[in-house]
């Protein structure tokens, strides 16, 4: 491979559009109209069935990642009682929910899949949370020829290896590198200064491919920084003492972590105890991609807190995109709490759903095949409460600008929340492996296409 | 040099409490000969009811250092639990071991069900008892003195049973029905007041193990599960049944976990079960096992 070319950091952060920035949403420049709660505008065409449209939510109910599942589940039923208010899909057919648990396994989750194919007749299998499931479930779905939106379990091995030419899967996070990436940019563009990282991740698919994901996009961006201590925990391990102890123990600038869900409140909690804030920097991935109202207050501020690079509660804030705003307030509404990036996920999914099916009925009359809803879900682009959100056709994966923030203490919410004047936005298109490029085994073996990507394109930066 | 004693606090705190968890398996295993897949949902139970307290306490305004007080009322809280429990368990002592399993893991289930039900799926925090101590300094490194008193815990708890056990007359009958039920029932003893008893204190233990770990973490969803494969570890490596084993064990598990982290952290995972297997191959019935 020839050897990577250099480029100033500042023109390299610009090029990669790297805003920092208060409550706008930055580079879009959209208007937004009340489009998510407002009814077709054009009356559906031909006979539609009043049949309930059914639909599987597999989420964590149970377990630490219970933190993330619930909220998943109830941006799910709160999209479905809005829709059905209207009188359902294309205004005739309710959506059912039935659910299952997450926390059973992967091999209990694939049985219950087709259970709910087979028994249960469901129109459309979505929620997830784990990446260890969406590679096992993906191709089950496509044998069954069920309709399946994903809302989360983004680890790029489901498109890139999984299921590589998807036709009945979906999915509507960013793609898992994209994580990875984004808070190495991050912490280039608010740290560059540090050296020394140290590591602590879950050991399985999304703490690797967290790990590795930073760690090539953070040599490029700060060359010369060394990995000086790494840990893989156990998923759903809740005693961090040692892991922190040796982490401190390797003297690093910035500490890195991937620890998730219950995991991640548990971890902080012992961190603060330990004093490892007051000794490095401290970036994360999904620091507040729980429920909100997990982060207690105690958690320290200034920490790089990610949420999965796609979404959080106050941002796009204020009157600047309405959208986010109103989504915010049905939902506390509803749950008496405030939604998070799962919420999010799952509430837009039913909802791009129902606009496909809209458009879809305008084409063919009637209710529409599978097959045509899916031509309308294809190069969907939507205005969701998080911003823009792009599938894309080729891998029917979901594309929305990465987002990632610091910790702030503010007196109107009783938990840690963002700070509001400095939310990092990058440009997804920046951050993921375009269209064409070759998938791990076609011409190269990285673990990514996005890895690959990085390692061809990426110039390296000085200053 | 501080980061070596810290380490060893670290591990000595993480045996301190999987001792508390394996030593009550080991008990309710000795006097009953049933395998409790349900154990570790009580240290679970231990957990959340001391965490709720403490957040109900600090809530009314109770100064956080009464707070401490609501650790042994939790732990309490788990031995009545095992006190209403015991009895539905009792015709299945003689049953073949997979029903027990069964029976056992059906009461995981349900446990964690209720857990559930009571206390949502959000994680319970018990901070102000964790914070009325102050940290202790080693070199530039500072310790939660609440660590301590964690240790001190464990280390009191394996007394505690111990001098129960060997120095007492309810010790003396507690062997006697692990040895022989139908021999101490003809000699006159209350075998069924021995097992409830027995039940009891193996709930108390696992409860204090999940109360005393409450302050310095969260209780979460599923921490049952993960601990009651770390107790089977234990269990497997000192022997099913013994005391001491659950103590060797313990530490066994702690410094070797905690030697991993620090030195080889991609075989964190494998490390505790390969020390495991290699128990088994060369001691099936653990170091201090006799079945």
């Amino acid at each position: 491979m020839d050897k990577p070319t250099t480029v100033d950091r500042r023109k390299f952060l610009g090029a990669l559009g790297v805003t920092v920035g208060g409550t706008g949403l930055a580079g879009a420049g959209l208007v937004a109209g009340p489009q998510l709660v407002k009814a077709a505008t054009e009356p559906p065409k031909g006979k539609i069935p009043d049949t309930p449209f059914r639909t599987g939510h597999m989420t964590f109910f149970t377990s630490p990642a219970a933190v993330l599942g619930e909220p998943s589940h109830k941006g799910h039923i709160l999209a479905a009682e809005e829709i059905n208010a209207q009188g359902g899909l294309l205004g005739k057919r309710k959506i059912e929910t039935i659910t299952a648990d997450e926390a059973a396994g992967t091999d209990a989750n694939v049985k219950e899949l087709r259970r709910m194919k087979l028994e249960g007749k469901i129109d459309l299998f979505t929620g997830i949370i784990s990446s260890g499931n969406t590679p096992a479930l993906g191709p089950v779905a496509e044998e069954l020829s069920l309709l399946t939106i994903f809302v989360d379990g983004c680890t790029d091995f489901l498109f890139d290896k999984a299921v590589p030419q998807p036709k009945y899967t979906f999915r509507i996070t960013n793609i898992q590198s994209a994580d990875g990436i984004t808070s190495a940019i991050g912490t280039a563009q608010t740290w560059p200064q540090v050296r020394r990282i140290a590591h602590i991740h879950p050991d399985y698919s999304y703490g690797r491919n967290a790990a590795e994901h930073f760690t090539l996009a953070l040599e490029r961006l700060l060359p010369g920084t060394e990995v000086v201590s790494e840990s893989w925990p156990k998923l759903g391990t809740t005693d961090f003492t040692s892991h922190i102890t040796k982490a401190m123990s390797a003297n690093p600038d910035l500490l890195y972590t991937s620890v998730w869900g219950g995991d991640y409140v548990a971890f902080y909690k012992q961190a603060l105890r330990y004093g490892l804030f007051d000794k490095m920097k401290v970036a994360t991935t999904l620091a507040l991609g729980v429920a909100p109202h997990a982060i207690g207050k105690d958690h320290p501020e200034g920490v790089l807190a990610g949420v999965h690079s796609n979404y959080y509660f106050t941002y796009p804030g204020g009157d600047r995109w309405p959208l986010n705003k109103e989504f915010v307030q049905r939902y506390y509404k509803r749950w008496n709490e405030y939604p998070n990036f799962q919420s999010e996920g799952s509430y837009v999914t039913l909802y791009m759903l129902k606009k496909a099916i809209e458009r879809a009925n305008q084409l063919v009359g009637g209710w529409p095949d599978d097959e045509v809803i899916i031509s309308q879900l294809e190069g969907m682009g939507y205005d969701a409460p998080s911003g823009y959100l792009y599938i894309r056709p080729d891998n029917h994966q979901g594309y929305k600008d990465a987002v990632i923030g610091f910790s702030k203490n503010l007196p109107a919410y009783p938990f840690s929340t963002w700070d509001p004047d400095r939310v990092i936005t990058i440009p997804i298109r920046n951050i993921t492996a375009p269209p064409s490029w070759p998938k791990p085994g076609q011409g190269h073996n990285e673990s990514t296409a996005a890895a690959d990507w990085i390692k061809k394109t990426w110039p390296k930066a000085t200053g | 040099m501080s980061i070596l004693i810290i380490q060893i606090l670290n591990s000595l705190f993480y045996a301190s409490v999987l001792f508390l968890i394996a030593a009550g398996l080991s008990l309710i295993f000795g006097v009953m000969r049933i395998v409790n897949m349900a154990h570790g949902t009580f240290y679970a139970v231990g957990a959340f009811v001391t965490a709720w307290l403490v957040g109900r306490a600090s809530a009314l305004g109770v100064p956080a250092g009464w707070t401490f007080l609501l650790i042994p009322v939790g732990a309490g809280a788990v031995a009545l639990l095992g006190i209403a429990i015991e009895p539905l368990l009792r015709p299945f002592y003689r049953r073949a071991e997979e029903y027990q399993l069964l029976v056992t893991f059906g009461l995981l289930l349900i446990l964690e069900d209720v857990i559930r039900f009571l206390w949502g799926g959000l994680p319970l925090s018990a901070d102000p008892v964790m914070d009325v101590l102050p940290s202790v300094r080693f070199g530039g490194l500072i310790y939660p003195g609440y660590n301590l008193v964690v240790i001190a815990i464990g280390v009191a708890g394996a007394i505690g049973l111990w001098a129960v056990i060997y120095r007492t007359k309810f010790g003396v009958m507690l062997r006697a029905t692990s040895q022989d039920r139908r021999m101490a029932s003809a000699l006159g003893l209350n075998v069924g007041l021995v097992y409830v008893s027995a039940f009891a204190i193996g709930c108390f233990m696992a409860g204090l193990g999940g109360a005393i770990i409450v302050p310095t973490q969260t209780a979460v969803l599923g921490m049952g599960i993960d601990a009651l494969i770390l107790a089977f570890v234990v269990v497997v490596i000192g022997g099913l049944g013994s005391l001491q084993g659950a103590l060797v064990g313990a530490l066994i598990v702690s410094f070797v976990r905690t030697a991993g982290i620090q030195f080889f952290p991609e075989v964190e995972l494998a490390v505790l079960y390969l020390i495991a297997a290699v128990v088994l191959l060369v001691k099936p019935t653990g170091l201090f096992g006799t079945a």
